[in-house]
Formats: C-alpha cells, sequence, structure tokens
C-alpha cells in the first residue's frame, strides 16, 4: 500500500522530468489601454519582451509596456475608463502600474521623454496620472496608491 | 426678582436675541478681547478681526469706542459658508484642492478684516466646485530634451502638479514649467493665441561639457560668449545661468556676451520669446569655467 501511495506520488514528477521543461507562468496581466489612431511609426515594448514590435490600431497595452513614437508618428491611447492619452512624434512613455481604489477608473502613464495630450471627459469620475522625469500631474478624481 | 437682577435678565435676553448692530460700540470694564469680540461678532476668536477692522495694535482698554463691521462681513461670511459646505460635498480631487485653499486663504483674509477679498476668495472656491461638476478635463504634458517638463491646461478642472514634495495647482488657461530636481514655480497664464511650435534654440558656443579657460575679469573670469542660432519668429531671447552665479539675461540678439563669472560649472538654457510674449522650447548645455592664465609675482632677489 505505502509502495503504491509513494508511485502514486512520484508520478507526476517523474512525468515532468521526462518531458521539456514547461514554459514559465505567464505573468498576470491586465488590459491598461487600447491603441487607435497609429499613424507613422509606433513601435510597442512589451514588459516581458525585449523587442520593439510595431504597432496597430487595436493593438492592447499593458502594465509596464512602452510605446515609441518615431518622428511624424502618432497614436491615441483609450483607456476603459475613458480617458483618451494622444501621443505626439518622437515620444517615448510607459503604462505605468498602479491600483486604483474599486470603483474608480485610473489610468497612468510615464513619459520619459516627447508630449502627451490627454482629455478626460468626466473628470468627477476619472483620473490620471503622468509621470515624467521632473514631475508627477494629477489630473481627475483623487487618487489612493496601495 | 430684584430690578436690576431684571434689568440685567433683560440685557441678556436683548444681547441674546438681536445680532449686533453694525455701528459703534464701547469696550465695557473688564471685558477682554475675546469676550469682547463674542458681543460683537458673535465669536471669541474674532478679536484679532476685530483689531484689525479697528487698526489697533493691543487690546483696548475699557470706555474705548471701538467700530464694528457691518454687511459687508456679513456678506464674506455668508460665502465662506457656503464654499465650506461645498467642499464637504465635493469628491476629493484637484477642484476641491484648489477650493480648500481658496477657502482658507478667504478665512486669513477674514481675519484681518479685508471683506471683499475675502468674499470673492470664498466666491471663487465656490464657482470652482460648481464649474468641476461636469467639465471635462484637457491638457498637456512634455517633456523637454534637458528634462523639463511643461504641463499646459487647455480647459477644465485644474490639474496638480506634484514635484520634490510640492504640490501645486495648475487652472486652464496656465503652463507651468518644472525643471528636474525642483519643486514646482508658479504658473504662468498663457497669452492668447500662443503656440507651442517653436522649437528649441540650437546652441553654438560655448561647445557642450567645454572646460573653458578664461583670464580674470572683474566678476570673475570672462569675457565669456554664449551663442545659438536665431529661432525664426523670435523677439528675443532669455539666457539662464545656473552655477556659483545665477542669472538670467535677455536680448534681442542670438548671443549674450558676459564680462566676468565665477569659476565653476554652470548650466546655461536659452529659450526664445515669441511674438505673444510667451516662451518657445528651451536648450541646455554645461560648461566649466576655469583660469586660464596664472598670475605670477616674482620679488626682486639679491641673487644674481
Amino acid at each position: 500500500m505505502a509502495l503504491c501511495l509513494s508511485l502514486f506520488v512520484c508520478a507526476p514528477a517523474c512525468r515532468r522530468d521526462a518531458q521539456a521543461p514547461p514554459a514559465p507562468p505567464a505573468p498576470k496581466q491586465s488590459a491598461r489601454a487600447t491603441l487607435v489612431q497609429v499613424k507613422g511609426a509606433v513601435s510597442v515594448k512589451r514588459a516581458t519582451g525585449d523587442e520593439w514590435l510595431g504597432a496597430v490600431n487595436g493593438t492592447v497595452l499593458y502594465d509596464d509596456d512602452k510605446l515609441r513614437t518615431e518622428r511624424g508618428g502618432s497614436a491615441e491611447l483609450h483607456f476603459p475608463s475613458g480617458t483618451v492619452v494622444v501621443v505626439s512624434e518622437d515620444t517615448l512613455l510607459g503604462i505605468a502600474e498602479t491600483r486604483a481604489a474599486p470603483g474608480r477608473p485610473q489610468a497612468d502613464v510615464t513619459v520619459l521623454r516627447g508630449a502627451v495630450d490627454a482629455t478626460l471627459d468626466r473628470p468627477a469620475n476619472q483620473s490620471l496620472t503622468v509621470g515624467t522625469p521632473a514631475a508627477t500631474v494629477r489630473a481627475g478624481r483623487e487618487i489612493v496608491f496601495q | 426678582m430684584s430690578p436690576a437682577l431684571s434689568a440685567a435678565l433683560a440685557l441678556l435676553v436683548a444681547v441674546a436675541t438681536n445680532p449686533p448692530a453694525p455701528g459703534e460700540t464701547v469696550v465695557r470694564p473688564g471685558e477682554s478681547l475675546a469676550q469682547l469680540a463674542a458681543r460683537t461678532l458673535g465669536s471669541e476668536g474674532a478679536g484679532p478681526e476685530l483689531l484689525a477692522f479697528n487698526h489697533l495694535d493691543g487690546v483696548p482698554s475699557a470706555g474705548t469706542q471701538v467700530q464694528v463691521p457691518g454687511p459687508e462681513r456679513a456678506r464674506a461670511v455668508a460665502a465662506i459658508g457656503s464654499a465650506r459646505s461645498a467642499i464637504g460635498q465635493a469628491p476629493a480631487g484637484s477642484a476641491r484642492t484648489e477650493a480648500e485653499a481658496r477657502l482658507a486663504e478667504a478665512e486669513s483674509l477674514l481675519a484681518r478684516a479685508r471683506y471683499a477679498e475675502a468674499a470673492a476668495q470664498a466666491d471663487g472656491a465656490w464657482k470652482l466646485l460648481s464649474d468641476a461638476r461636469e467639465e471635462r478635463s484637457h491638457f498637456a504634458v512634455a517633456v523637454e530634451p534637458d528634462g523639463r517638463t511643461r504641463v499646459a491646461v487647455r480647459e477644465g478642472v485644474p490639474v496638480r502638479v506634484e514635484a520634490q514634495g510640492r504640490t501645486r495647482a495648475v487652472r486652464a488657461g496656465e503652463t507651468l514649467t518644472v525643471v528636474r530636481g525642483e519643486p514646482p514655480g508658479t504658473p504662468q497664464l498663457d497669452a492668447p493665441g500662443s503656440t507651442t511650435t517653436a522649437e528649441p534654440p540650437i546652441l553654438i558656443s560655448p561647445e557642450p561639457g567645454l572646460k573653458l579657460a578664461l583670464e580674470p575679469a572683474p566678476g570673475g573670469l570672462g569675457p565669456v560668449r554664449f551663442a545659438w542660432k536665431p529661432v525664426p519668429d523670435a523677439v528675443g531671447y532669455v539666457l539662464e545661468l545656473a552655477g556659483p552665479r545665477k542669472q538670467s539675461l535677455r536680448s534681442a540678439q542670438p548671443l549674450v556676451t558676459v564680462p566676468g563669472l565665477p569659476a565653476g560649472k554652470y548650466r546655461w538654457t536659452v529659450r526664445a520669446v515669441l511674438p505673444d510674449g510667451s516662451f518657445g522650447p528651451s536648450a541646455t548645455r554645461a560648461v566649466q569655467l576655469v583660469p586660464g592664465r596664472i598670475k605670477l609675482e616674482v620679488k626682486e632677489t639679491p641673487w644674481q
């Protein structure tokens, strides 16, 4: 009986040893924004990758992804809250990973270079934080960081 | 009940039921400033305000005739009450933060007996919250090559800009530039029709990172010549020096010659002044000024 039990417990491990190493578990990601109005050279670098990949309309951005526009390129970031961020040419920005209080839609970006233009249609119910190397800009509702 | 007690009670009832009428009153024997303020303004804490209203430096003695503010104070108090109520009901956010700041200023003005200004500030706080209810927020953030951040609010409720532990509210029509490592300054009002499409100046000399050897001159070492390429449509330029000497210089030409500067490392920043009076984007470089010649004084000696 004990032998049977030990074989039963050991079996899955023995099978794993026999096969190729499994891929690392995919990180838990939540969609932060969708790209629309993509014009010119616009690329995205995933938080989990090292390559800059060309972006198209409908590309979804997740926490810690980066977006780059070249000269003549531009795009719009649409957040689920309704907040729209227009990314100008020659801009490098990141999608920040923050958590809002429940029921408070929130969007966060970090602009490292270039310019963005943001619109909140319902600032009483939305919030946007734009971080830069020099300052943090907060618009809309007060933000609660956890 | 004795007649004296009845009279005192009648006086108390009269004082309690009738608010202090505008005009004058006389300080009673033994009456403290807090008591006088409570009697005339309805608040023990309003003593300093009463002194300010009467331009008095100290507590008035018994028998002194003092002026009591009239309807203008009532208007300011009512406006402050409305603003306080609106803030209490407003959701947390930039508009509320700004309204709270205005309310604090209104209360400070009230304490200095500046009633019209206090009412205006309080009304402003109330209006800020009422306007913010449905107004959309539209603003732009630009990071310049030298790391400066420029925040321009086009419309809607103010945004908050935080740096180095300090927060500034930027309202619609205002622009705030934050230098890296420094707290935010004061937002500037945008000129009507201003544009931000101007290019930053292209700096020519001194070369980037140069160690410039100069001779002694009045004020340090010099002369130091700063030059850059002209910016289209610029009506002038502003050169800012940051280092052992901080200085801001205006010039109509893309060239500034400083007679002398103390030795050391400097960052020099140039921005164009546009036809509408606004500033274009800036360009910054570093330069180090060092003595270029060591002056030797040789004393005569008997040695041949």
